[in-house]
Protein backbone atom coordinates (compact mmCIF):
# COMPACT_ATOMS: atom_id res chain seq x y z
CA UNK A 1 0.00 0.00 0.00
CA UNK A 2 1.16 3.50 -0.82
CA UNK A 3 1.55 5.41 2.44
CA UNK A 4 1.35 8.85 0.86
CA UNK A 5 -1.88 8.51 -1.04
CA UNK A 6 -1.79 12.21 -2.03
CA UNK A 7 1.45 14.11 -2.57
CA UNK A 8 1.59 17.67 -3.87
CA UNK A 9 4.97 19.35 -4.45
CA UNK A 10 5.04 23.13 -5.01
CA UNK A 11 1.74 23.06 -6.87
CA UNK A 12 0.48 26.20 -8.63
CA UNK A 13 -2.91 26.31 -10.32
CA UNK A 14 -3.87 29.19 -12.57
CA UNK A 15 -7.29 29.50 -14.22
CA UNK A 16 -7.16 29.75 -17.99
CA UNK A 17 -6.61 33.35 -19.14
CA UNK A 18 -5.56 34.58 -15.67
CA UNK A 19 -2.11 35.53 -14.45
CA UNK A 20 -2.34 35.10 -10.70
CA UNK A 21 -2.36 31.53 -9.41
CA UNK A 22 -5.37 30.57 -7.28
CA UNK A 23 -3.18 28.21 -5.29
CA UNK A 24 0.52 28.95 -4.89
CA UNK A 25 3.43 26.67 -4.01
CA UNK A 26 1.23 24.21 -2.18
CA UNK A 27 3.00 21.28 -0.54
CA UNK A 28 0.73 18.64 0.87
CA UNK A 29 1.16 15.06 1.90
CA UNK A 30 -1.81 12.92 2.95
CA UNK A 31 -1.47 9.39 4.29
CA UNK A 32 -3.82 6.52 3.58
CA UNK A 33 -6.71 6.61 6.03
CA UNK A 34 -6.24 10.26 7.05
CA UNK A 35 -9.31 12.39 7.67
CA UNK A 36 -8.26 15.94 6.77
CA UNK A 37 -10.36 19.09 6.89
CA UNK A 38 -9.36 22.04 4.73
CA UNK A 39 -10.70 25.28 6.09
CA UNK A 40 -10.47 28.85 4.92
CA UNK A 41 -12.62 31.81 3.94
CA UNK A 42 -14.53 32.02 0.65
CA UNK A 43 -12.18 32.38 -2.31
CA UNK A 44 -9.20 30.99 -0.38
CA UNK A 45 -8.56 28.27 -2.99
CA UNK A 46 -10.10 25.29 -1.17
CA UNK A 47 -12.23 24.09 -4.10
CA UNK A 48 -9.34 24.72 -6.51
CA UNK A 49 -7.14 22.50 -4.35
CA UNK A 50 -9.67 19.63 -4.49
CA UNK A 51 -10.20 20.08 -8.22
CA UNK A 52 -6.43 20.03 -8.76
CA UNK A 53 -6.17 16.75 -6.83
CA UNK A 54 -9.04 15.27 -8.86
CA UNK A 55 -7.46 16.44 -12.13
CA UNK A 56 -10.40 18.69 -13.10
CA UNK A 57 -8.03 21.66 -13.09
CA UNK A 58 -4.55 21.23 -14.53
CA UNK A 59 -1.72 22.58 -12.38
CA UNK A 60 0.70 24.95 -14.06
CA UNK A 61 3.67 24.42 -11.78
CA UNK A 62 5.04 21.73 -9.48
CA UNK A 63 4.16 18.06 -9.38
CA UNK A 64 1.17 16.20 -8.01
CA UNK A 65 0.71 12.52 -7.28
CA UNK A 66 -2.37 10.55 -6.23
CA UNK A 67 -2.07 6.80 -5.59
CA UNK A 68 1.60 7.29 -6.52
CA UNK A 69 0.62 8.28 -10.07
CA UNK A 70 1.19 11.71 -11.54
CA UNK A 71 -2.13 13.53 -11.71
CA UNK A 72 -1.64 15.10 -15.15
CA UNK A 73 -0.97 11.78 -16.86
CA UNK A 74 -3.48 9.68 -14.93
CA UNK A 75 -6.47 11.91 -14.31
CA UNK A 76 -9.00 9.40 -15.61
CA UNK A 77 -7.64 6.66 -13.36
CA UNK A 78 -7.64 9.04 -10.38
CA UNK A 79 -11.20 10.24 -11.02
CA UNK A 80 -12.43 6.67 -11.11
CA UNK A 81 -10.87 5.85 -7.72
CA UNK A 82 -11.23 9.18 -5.91
CA UNK A 83 -14.88 10.10 -5.35
CA UNK A 84 -15.49 13.82 -5.68
CA UNK A 85 -18.55 15.44 -4.16
CA UNK A 86 -18.76 18.85 -5.75
CA UNK A 87 -20.04 21.91 -3.94
CA UNK A 88 -23.80 22.11 -3.48
CA UNK A 89 -25.52 22.85 -6.76
CA UNK A 90 -29.12 23.68 -7.45
CA UNK A 91 -31.39 21.24 -9.20
CA UNK A 92 -34.79 22.03 -10.63
CA UNK A 93 -37.84 20.36 -9.11
CA UNK A 94 -38.81 18.74 -12.41
CA UNK A 95 -35.38 17.22 -13.05
CA UNK A 96 -36.15 13.89 -14.79
CA UNK A 97 -33.87 11.60 -12.82
CA UNK A 98 -34.66 9.06 -10.14
CA UNK A 99 -32.48 8.79 -7.03
CA UNK A 100 -31.28 5.26 -7.93
CA UNK A 101 -30.19 6.50 -11.38
CA UNK A 102 -28.26 9.40 -9.86
CA UNK A 103 -26.43 6.94 -7.57
CA UNK A 104 -25.81 4.66 -10.55
CA UNK A 105 -24.07 7.57 -12.34
CA UNK A 106 -21.27 7.44 -9.76
CA UNK A 107 -20.34 4.01 -11.01
CA UNK A 108 -20.47 4.84 -14.71
CA UNK A 109 -16.96 6.28 -15.08
CA UNK A 110 -15.45 3.25 -13.35
CA UNK A 111 -17.52 0.74 -15.36
CA UNK A 112 -16.40 2.35 -18.59
CA UNK A 113 -18.21 2.46 -21.93
CA UNK A 114 -19.51 -0.51 -23.95
CA UNK A 115 -20.73 -2.37 -20.88
CA UNK A 116 -24.14 -2.30 -19.22
CA UNK A 117 -24.50 -2.21 -15.46
CA UNK A 118 -24.86 -5.77 -14.23
CA UNK A 119 -26.26 -7.36 -11.08
CA UNK A 120 -23.03 -6.77 -9.16
CA UNK A 121 -23.06 -3.07 -10.07
CA UNK A 122 -26.64 -2.73 -8.85
CA UNK A 123 -25.67 -4.47 -5.61
CA UNK A 124 -23.05 -1.74 -5.11
CA UNK A 125 -25.70 0.89 -5.82
CA UNK A 126 -28.16 -0.58 -3.28
CA UNK A 127 -25.37 -0.98 -0.76
CA UNK A 128 -24.24 2.63 -0.98
CA UNK A 129 -27.86 3.82 -0.80
CA UNK A 130 -28.23 1.68 2.30
CA UNK A 131 -25.11 3.21 3.84
CA UNK A 132 -26.63 6.68 3.66
CA UNK A 133 -30.05 5.38 4.75
CA UNK A 134 -31.78 6.32 1.48
CA UNK A 135 -32.83 2.96 0.07
CA UNK A 136 -36.53 3.84 0.40
CA UNK A 137 -35.93 6.87 -1.83
CA UNK A 138 -34.64 4.82 -4.79
CA UNK A 139 -37.62 5.51 -7.05
CA UNK A 140 -38.20 9.10 -5.93
CA UNK A 141 -37.43 11.93 -8.40
CA UNK A 142 -34.21 13.68 -7.37
CA UNK A 143 -35.80 17.14 -7.67
CA UNK A 144 -38.34 16.33 -4.97
CA UNK A 145 -35.81 15.79 -2.17
CA UNK A 146 -34.94 18.14 0.69
CA UNK A 147 -31.41 19.60 0.88
CA UNK A 148 -30.23 16.95 3.34
CA UNK A 149 -31.75 14.06 1.39
CA UNK A 150 -30.23 15.37 -1.83
CA UNK A 151 -26.80 15.62 -0.24
CA UNK A 152 -27.10 12.04 1.03
CA UNK A 153 -27.96 10.80 -2.47
CA UNK A 154 -24.93 12.64 -3.88
CA UNK A 155 -22.81 11.04 -1.17
CA UNK A 156 -24.25 7.62 -2.06
CA UNK A 157 -23.36 8.34 -5.70
CA UNK A 158 -19.74 8.97 -4.72
CA UNK A 159 -19.69 5.90 -2.45
CA UNK A 160 -21.01 3.67 -5.25
CA UNK A 161 -17.63 4.25 -6.90
CA UNK A 162 -16.11 2.43 -3.89
CA UNK A 163 -13.45 5.14 -3.80
CA UNK A 164 -10.20 4.90 -1.90
CA UNK A 165 -10.26 8.69 -1.42
CA UNK A 166 -13.24 10.93 -0.75
CA UNK A 167 -12.90 14.55 -1.85
CA UNK A 168 -15.79 16.44 -0.29
CA UNK A 169 -16.38 20.06 -1.16
CA UNK A 170 -18.50 21.74 1.53
CA UNK A 171 -20.73 18.68 2.11
CA UNK A 172 -22.34 20.33 5.13
CA UNK A 173 -23.11 23.73 3.68
CA UNK A 174 -26.71 24.87 3.06
CA UNK A 175 -28.07 22.16 5.33
CA UNK A 176 -30.20 22.53 8.45
CA UNK A 177 -28.76 21.43 11.79
CA UNK A 178 -30.35 17.99 11.74
CA UNK A 179 -29.17 17.18 8.19
CA UNK A 180 -25.66 18.45 8.96
CA UNK A 181 -25.53 16.23 12.03
CA UNK A 182 -26.69 13.20 10.00
CA UNK A 183 -24.07 13.70 7.27
CA UNK A 184 -21.35 14.35 9.86
CA UNK A 185 -22.26 11.13 11.72
CA UNK A 186 -22.27 9.26 8.43
CA UNK A 187 -18.78 10.52 7.52
CA UNK A 188 -17.46 9.49 10.93
CA UNK A 189 -19.01 6.04 10.48
CA UNK A 190 -17.61 5.61 6.96
CA UNK A 191 -14.12 6.60 8.06
CA UNK A 192 -14.21 4.25 11.05
CA UNK A 193 -15.60 1.29 9.11
CA UNK A 194 -13.60 1.52 5.86
CA UNK A 195 -10.54 3.56 6.88
CA UNK A 196 -11.18 5.62 3.76
CA UNK A 197 -8.99 8.67 3.16
CA UNK A 198 -11.12 11.82 3.40
CA UNK A 199 -10.31 15.39 2.38
CA UNK A 200 -13.17 17.65 3.33
CA UNK A 201 -13.47 21.34 2.61
CA UNK A 202 -15.35 23.57 5.01
CA UNK A 203 -15.54 27.26 5.82
CA UNK A 204 -17.27 26.60 9.12
CA UNK A 205 -15.19 25.63 12.15
CA UNK A 206 -18.19 24.34 14.04
CA UNK A 207 -18.76 21.45 11.64
CA UNK A 208 -15.53 19.54 11.61
CA UNK A 209 -16.36 15.86 12.08
CA UNK A 210 -15.17 14.12 15.21
CA UNK A 211 -12.89 11.65 13.41
CA UNK A 212 -11.04 14.39 11.55
CA UNK A 213 -7.57 14.43 13.06
CA UNK A 214 -5.83 17.01 10.92
CA UNK A 215 -6.82 20.49 9.83
CA UNK A 216 -5.25 22.56 7.07
CA UNK A 217 -5.87 26.29 6.97
CA UNK A 218 -5.70 27.84 3.54
CA UNK A 219 -5.98 31.50 2.60
CA UNK A 220 -5.19 33.43 -0.58
CA UNK A 221 -4.08 30.19 -2.21
CA UNK A 222 -1.45 29.34 0.39
CA UNK A 223 -1.39 26.83 3.20
CA UNK A 224 -1.07 28.91 6.38
CA UNK A 225 -1.31 26.19 8.99
CA UNK A 226 -1.30 22.41 8.95
CA UNK A 227 -1.58 20.39 12.12
CA UNK A 228 -3.63 18.47 14.64
CA UNK A 229 -7.27 19.48 14.89
CA UNK A 230 -7.13 20.61 18.52
CA UNK A 231 -4.05 22.73 18.01
CA UNK A 232 -5.44 24.46 14.91
CA UNK A 233 -8.90 25.06 16.28
CA UNK A 234 -7.50 26.74 19.37
CA UNK A 235 -5.37 29.10 17.33
CA UNK A 236 -6.54 32.73 17.38
CA UNK A 237 -5.20 33.33 13.86
CA UNK A 238 -7.66 30.78 12.42
CA UNK A 239 -10.64 32.38 14.13
CA UNK A 240 -9.52 35.80 12.92
CA UNK A 241 -9.07 34.63 9.29
CA UNK A 242 -12.49 32.99 9.14
CA UNK A 243 -14.23 35.89 10.89
CA UNK A 244 -12.73 38.50 8.58
CA UNK A 245 -13.20 36.48 5.40
CA UNK A 246 -9.50 36.35 4.67
CA UNK A 247 -8.65 39.98 5.58
CA UNK A 248 -6.23 40.05 8.45
CA UNK B 1 -58.70 13.90 -49.85
CA UNK B 2 -55.61 14.09 -52.08
CA UNK B 3 -55.01 11.04 -54.30
CA UNK B 4 -51.34 10.01 -54.37
CA UNK B 5 -49.48 7.08 -55.98
CA UNK B 6 -48.85 4.24 -53.49
CA UNK B 7 -45.06 4.38 -53.89
CA UNK B 8 -45.07 8.08 -53.02
CA UNK B 9 -47.29 7.44 -50.01
CA UNK B 10 -44.94 4.70 -48.74
CA UNK B 11 -41.81 6.85 -49.23
CA UNK B 12 -43.31 9.92 -47.64
CA UNK B 13 -44.89 8.05 -44.71
CA UNK B 14 -41.56 6.33 -44.02
CA UNK B 15 -39.80 9.69 -44.29
CA UNK B 16 -42.21 11.32 -41.84
CA UNK B 17 -41.98 8.40 -39.44
CA UNK B 18 -38.18 8.37 -39.42
CA UNK B 19 -37.90 12.17 -39.16
CA UNK B 20 -40.28 12.08 -36.19
CA UNK B 21 -38.22 9.34 -34.57
CA UNK B 22 -34.79 10.93 -35.11
CA UNK B 23 -35.76 14.50 -34.18
CA UNK B 24 -37.73 13.60 -31.07
CA UNK B 25 -35.05 11.17 -29.85
CA UNK B 26 -32.48 13.96 -30.01
CA UNK B 27 -35.11 16.33 -28.59
CA UNK B 28 -34.85 14.47 -25.29
CA UNK B 29 -31.26 15.67 -24.96
CA UNK B 30 -31.84 19.09 -26.54
CA UNK B 31 -34.62 19.96 -24.06
CA UNK B 32 -32.50 18.82 -21.13
CA UNK B 33 -29.53 20.87 -22.40
CA UNK B 34 -31.72 23.94 -23.02
CA UNK B 35 -30.69 24.09 -26.67
CA UNK B 36 -34.08 24.52 -28.31
CA UNK B 37 -32.74 27.21 -30.66
CA UNK B 38 -30.55 24.60 -32.40
CA UNK B 39 -33.51 24.03 -34.77
CA UNK B 40 -33.43 27.64 -36.00
CA UNK B 41 -29.67 27.56 -36.35
CA UNK B 42 -29.57 24.37 -38.40
CA UNK B 43 -32.47 25.40 -40.65
CA UNK B 44 -30.77 28.68 -41.51
CA UNK B 45 -27.50 26.85 -42.09
CA UNK B 46 -29.43 24.72 -44.57
CA UNK B 47 -30.95 27.85 -46.12
CA UNK B 48 -27.49 29.40 -46.54
CA UNK B 49 -26.23 26.10 -47.99
CA UNK B 50 -29.11 25.92 -50.47
CA UNK B 51 -28.36 29.48 -51.58
CA UNK B 52 -24.69 28.57 -51.91
CA UNK B 53 -25.59 25.52 -54.01
CA UNK B 54 -27.69 27.64 -56.35
CA UNK B 55 -24.92 30.22 -56.60
CA UNK B 56 -22.39 27.64 -57.76
CA UNK B 57 -25.02 25.75 -59.81
CA UNK B 58 -25.21 22.50 -57.83
CA UNK B 59 -28.23 20.80 -56.21
CA UNK B 60 -29.45 23.17 -53.43
CA UNK B 61 -30.21 20.14 -51.20
CA UNK B 62 -26.57 19.10 -51.40
CA UNK B 63 -25.51 22.61 -50.33
CA UNK B 64 -28.09 22.56 -47.54
CA UNK B 65 -26.81 19.25 -46.15
CA UNK B 66 -23.17 20.33 -46.46
CA UNK B 67 -23.70 23.56 -44.52
CA UNK B 68 -25.82 21.81 -41.90
CA UNK B 69 -23.16 19.16 -41.32
CA UNK B 70 -20.38 21.75 -41.04
CA UNK B 71 -22.48 23.72 -38.54
CA UNK B 72 -23.26 20.58 -36.54
CA UNK B 73 -19.56 19.67 -36.45
CA UNK B 74 -18.45 23.19 -35.49
CA UNK B 75 -21.00 23.95 -32.78
CA UNK B 76 -19.51 21.94 -29.91
CA UNK B 77 -15.82 22.77 -30.47
CA UNK B 78 -16.57 26.51 -30.90
CA UNK B 79 -18.59 26.58 -27.64
CA UNK B 80 -15.76 24.76 -25.86
CA UNK B 81 -12.99 26.94 -27.28
CA UNK B 82 -14.84 30.23 -26.72
CA UNK B 83 -15.82 29.12 -23.18
CA UNK B 84 -19.39 30.15 -23.90
CA UNK B 85 -22.70 28.37 -23.42
CA UNK B 86 -23.78 26.41 -26.49
CA UNK B 87 -26.91 28.57 -26.77
CA UNK B 88 -24.76 31.68 -27.29
CA UNK B 89 -22.73 29.96 -30.01
CA UNK B 90 -25.99 28.79 -31.64
CA UNK B 91 -27.07 32.46 -31.74
CA UNK B 92 -23.74 33.42 -33.29
CA UNK B 93 -23.93 30.71 -35.96
CA UNK B 94 -27.60 31.49 -36.64
CA UNK B 95 -26.87 35.14 -37.48
CA UNK B 96 -23.75 34.18 -39.44
CA UNK B 97 -25.79 31.76 -41.57
CA UNK B 98 -28.47 34.38 -42.32
CA UNK B 99 -25.74 36.83 -43.33
CA UNK B 100 -24.12 34.23 -45.62
CA UNK B 101 -27.51 33.34 -47.13
CA UNK B 102 -28.16 37.00 -48.02
CA UNK B 103 -24.73 37.31 -49.62
CA UNK B 104 -25.19 34.13 -51.67
CA UNK B 105 -28.73 35.12 -52.72
CA UNK B 106 -27.33 38.42 -53.94
CA UNK B 107 -25.28 36.51 -56.51
CA UNK B 108 -28.14 34.32 -57.78
CA UNK B 109 -29.92 35.84 -60.76
CA UNK B 110 -33.73 35.65 -60.95
CA UNK B 111 -36.55 35.30 -58.44
CA UNK B 112 -37.15 31.58 -59.09
CA UNK B 113 -33.71 30.66 -57.74
CA UNK B 114 -34.41 32.62 -54.57
CA UNK B 115 -37.69 30.75 -54.22
CA UNK B 116 -35.81 27.44 -54.56
CA UNK B 117 -33.52 28.37 -51.68
CA UNK B 118 -36.46 29.51 -49.56
CA UNK B 119 -38.19 26.17 -50.17
CA UNK B 120 -35.67 24.64 -47.76
CA UNK B 121 -37.27 26.67 -45.00
CA UNK B 122 -40.77 25.30 -45.73
CA UNK B 123 -40.09 21.71 -46.83
CA UNK B 124 -42.36 19.35 -48.73
CA UNK B 125 -42.98 15.72 -47.92
CA UNK B 126 -43.79 15.00 -51.56
CA UNK B 127 -40.24 15.88 -52.58
CA UNK B 128 -38.83 13.12 -50.34
CA UNK B 129 -37.00 10.44 -52.30
CA UNK B 130 -35.61 6.99 -51.53
CA UNK B 131 -32.16 8.39 -50.70
CA UNK B 132 -33.66 10.68 -48.04
CA UNK B 133 -35.50 7.75 -46.48
CA UNK B 134 -32.39 5.58 -46.61
CA UNK B 135 -30.29 8.28 -44.92
CA UNK B 136 -32.94 8.90 -42.25
CA UNK B 137 -33.23 5.16 -41.68
CA UNK B 138 -29.46 4.86 -41.31
CA UNK B 139 -29.36 7.81 -38.92
CA UNK B 140 -32.21 6.37 -36.82
CA UNK B 141 -30.38 3.05 -36.61
CA UNK B 142 -27.11 4.74 -35.57
CA UNK B 143 -29.02 6.82 -33.00
CA UNK B 144 -30.57 3.74 -31.42
CA UNK B 145 -27.15 2.07 -31.17
CA UNK B 146 -25.56 5.27 -29.81
CA UNK B 147 -28.24 5.78 -27.15
CA UNK B 148 -28.41 2.13 -26.06
CA UNK B 149 -24.64 1.57 -25.92
CA UNK B 150 -23.81 4.87 -24.22
CA UNK B 151 -27.02 5.32 -22.22
CA UNK B 152 -25.29 5.36 -18.84
CA UNK B 153 -22.70 7.92 -19.97
CA UNK B 154 -25.34 10.12 -21.68
CA UNK B 155 -27.63 10.14 -18.67
CA UNK B 156 -24.68 11.14 -16.41
CA UNK B 157 -23.74 14.03 -18.69
CA UNK B 158 -27.39 15.13 -18.89
CA UNK B 159 -27.70 15.18 -15.09
CA UNK B 160 -24.59 17.25 -14.36
CA UNK B 161 -21.64 17.61 -16.70
CA UNK B 162 -19.03 18.51 -14.10
CA UNK B 163 -20.02 15.66 -11.78
CA UNK B 164 -19.88 13.26 -14.72
CA UNK B 165 -16.39 14.52 -15.58
CA UNK B 166 -15.27 14.24 -11.95
CA UNK B 167 -16.28 10.57 -11.93
CA UNK B 168 -14.12 9.78 -14.97
CA UNK B 169 -16.43 10.22 -17.97
CA UNK B 170 -15.14 11.93 -21.11
CA UNK B 171 -18.01 14.43 -21.13
CA UNK B 172 -16.70 16.49 -24.05
CA UNK B 173 -17.01 13.52 -26.40
CA UNK B 174 -20.64 12.83 -25.48
CA UNK B 175 -21.59 16.51 -25.47
CA UNK B 176 -20.21 16.97 -28.96
CA UNK B 177 -21.84 13.75 -30.14
CA UNK B 178 -25.28 14.92 -28.95
CA UNK B 179 -24.85 18.28 -30.72
CA UNK B 180 -23.63 16.57 -33.87
CA UNK B 181 -26.41 13.98 -34.05
CA UNK B 182 -29.01 16.69 -33.40
CA UNK B 183 -27.61 18.71 -36.29
CA UNK B 184 -27.64 15.59 -38.42
CA UNK B 185 -31.27 14.75 -37.54
CA UNK B 186 -32.40 18.31 -38.28
CA UNK B 187 -30.53 18.42 -41.61
CA UNK B 188 -32.06 15.20 -42.88
CA UNK B 189 -35.56 16.12 -41.75
CA UNK B 190 -35.55 19.49 -43.52
CA UNK B 191 -37.05 18.22 -46.77
CA UNK B 192 -40.03 16.78 -44.88
CA UNK B 193 -41.17 19.44 -42.44
CA UNK B 194 -38.95 22.33 -43.49
CA UNK B 195 -36.40 24.26 -41.51
CA UNK B 196 -38.79 26.47 -39.63
CA UNK B 197 -41.00 23.68 -38.35
CA UNK B 198 -38.42 20.94 -37.72
CA UNK B 199 -37.74 22.59 -34.42
CA UNK B 200 -41.28 21.67 -33.28
CA UNK B 201 -40.46 18.02 -33.92
CA UNK B 202 -37.50 18.33 -31.59
CA UNK B 203 -39.25 20.19 -28.79
CA UNK B 204 -42.94 19.19 -28.76
CA UNK B 205 -42.77 15.39 -28.31
CA UNK B 206 -40.16 15.67 -25.53
CA UNK B 207 -42.08 18.45 -23.81
CA UNK B 208 -45.16 16.21 -23.95
CA UNK B 209 -43.26 13.25 -22.50
CA UNK B 210 -41.92 15.51 -19.73
CA UNK B 211 -45.52 16.09 -18.57
CA UNK B 212 -45.86 12.42 -17.67
CA UNK B 213 -42.55 11.17 -16.35
CA UNK B 214 -39.80 11.96 -13.84
CA UNK B 215 -37.66 9.17 -15.25
CA UNK B 216 -35.26 10.13 -18.07
CA UNK B 217 -35.35 6.60 -19.45
CA UNK B 218 -39.14 6.74 -19.90
CA UNK B 219 -38.90 10.19 -21.50
CA UNK B 220 -36.28 8.82 -23.87
CA UNK B 221 -38.62 5.97 -24.85
CA UNK B 222 -41.88 7.91 -25.09
CA UNK B 223 -40.57 11.06 -26.79
CA UNK B 224 -39.84 9.24 -30.10
CA UNK B 225 -43.13 7.34 -29.80
CA UNK B 226 -45.00 10.66 -29.51
CA UNK B 227 -42.87 12.10 -32.33
CA UNK B 228 -43.69 9.22 -34.66
CA UNK B 229 -47.42 9.30 -33.82
CA UNK B 230 -47.47 13.12 -34.34
CA UNK B 231 -45.91 12.68 -37.77
CA UNK B 232 -48.28 9.92 -38.85
CA UNK B 233 -51.42 11.69 -37.61
CA UNK B 234 -50.13 14.98 -39.03
CA UNK B 235 -49.52 13.29 -42.38
CA UNK B 236 -53.06 11.93 -42.44
CA UNK B 237 -54.44 15.36 -41.49
CA UNK B 238 -52.47 16.89 -44.34
CA UNK B 239 -53.91 14.39 -46.85
CA UNK B 240 -57.52 14.85 -45.77
CA UNK B 241 -57.42 18.60 -45.28
CA UNK B 242 -54.88 19.71 -47.87
CA UNK B 243 -52.94 21.51 -45.12
CA UNK B 244 -49.14 21.69 -45.63
CA UNK B 245 -47.53 18.58 -44.12
CA UNK B 246 -45.07 20.42 -41.83
CA UNK B 247 -47.80 22.63 -40.42
CA UNK B 248 -50.10 19.63 -39.88
CA UNK B 249 -47.42 17.75 -37.93
CA UNK B 250 -46.76 20.80 -35.77
CA UNK B 251 -50.49 21.29 -35.09
CA UNK B 252 -50.87 17.65 -33.99
CA UNK B 253 -47.75 17.65 -31.80
CA UNK B 254 -48.83 20.97 -30.23
CA UNK B 255 -52.26 19.46 -29.57
CA UNK B 256 -50.66 16.44 -27.85
CA UNK B 257 -48.63 18.84 -25.72
CA UNK B 258 -51.70 20.87 -24.76
CA UNK B 259 -53.61 17.71 -23.77
CA UNK B 260 -50.57 16.47 -21.81
CA UNK B 261 -50.47 19.69 -19.79
CA UNK B 262 -54.12 19.28 -18.87
CA UNK B 263 -53.98 15.59 -17.91
CA UNK B 264 -50.40 15.51 -16.56
CA UNK B 265 -50.24 13.28 -13.47
CA UNK B 266 -47.34 15.43 -12.22
CA UNK B 267 -49.76 18.16 -11.20
CA UNK B 268 -52.29 15.92 -9.54
CA UNK B 269 -52.21 15.63 -5.77
CA UNK B 270 -53.02 12.17 -4.51
CA UNK B 271 -55.31 12.03 -1.50
CA UNK B 272 -54.43 9.54 1.20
Amino acid sequence: MNKNIIELQNINTIYEGEKIPVIKDVNLSVDTGDFVCIIGPNGAGKTTLLETINGLLPYTGGKGFVFGKEIKKNKNFIRKHAGFLIQNFEIDGLSPFLCKDVVMMGLTGKTGPLRFHNKKDWEKIWYSMGLVGMIDFADRPIGKLSGGEFQKILLARVLAQQPKILLLDEPLSNLDYSSRHQIETLLNRLHKKYNITILMVSHDLSFIPERCSRVIVIDKGKILMDGAKKEILESEIVTSILKNGGKK
Amino acid sequence: MIELPLSLIITSVLGALLAGFACSTMGTFVVRMNLSSIGYCMSHAAFAGAAFGLMISVDPMFGALLFSFITAFALGPIAEKAKLQSNIVIGFLFSLMIALAFIFLNYIPGQSANAKALRILWGSILSVNNTDVLLLGLLSFVLVIFVVVFYKELVSVMFHRKMAEASGINTKLFYFAVLFFTGFAVSLSLRIVGGLLVFALIINPTSTAYQFFFDFKKILIFSPVIGVVSCLVGYYLSLVSDFPIGASIVIISALFFAVAIVISPKRKKKSL
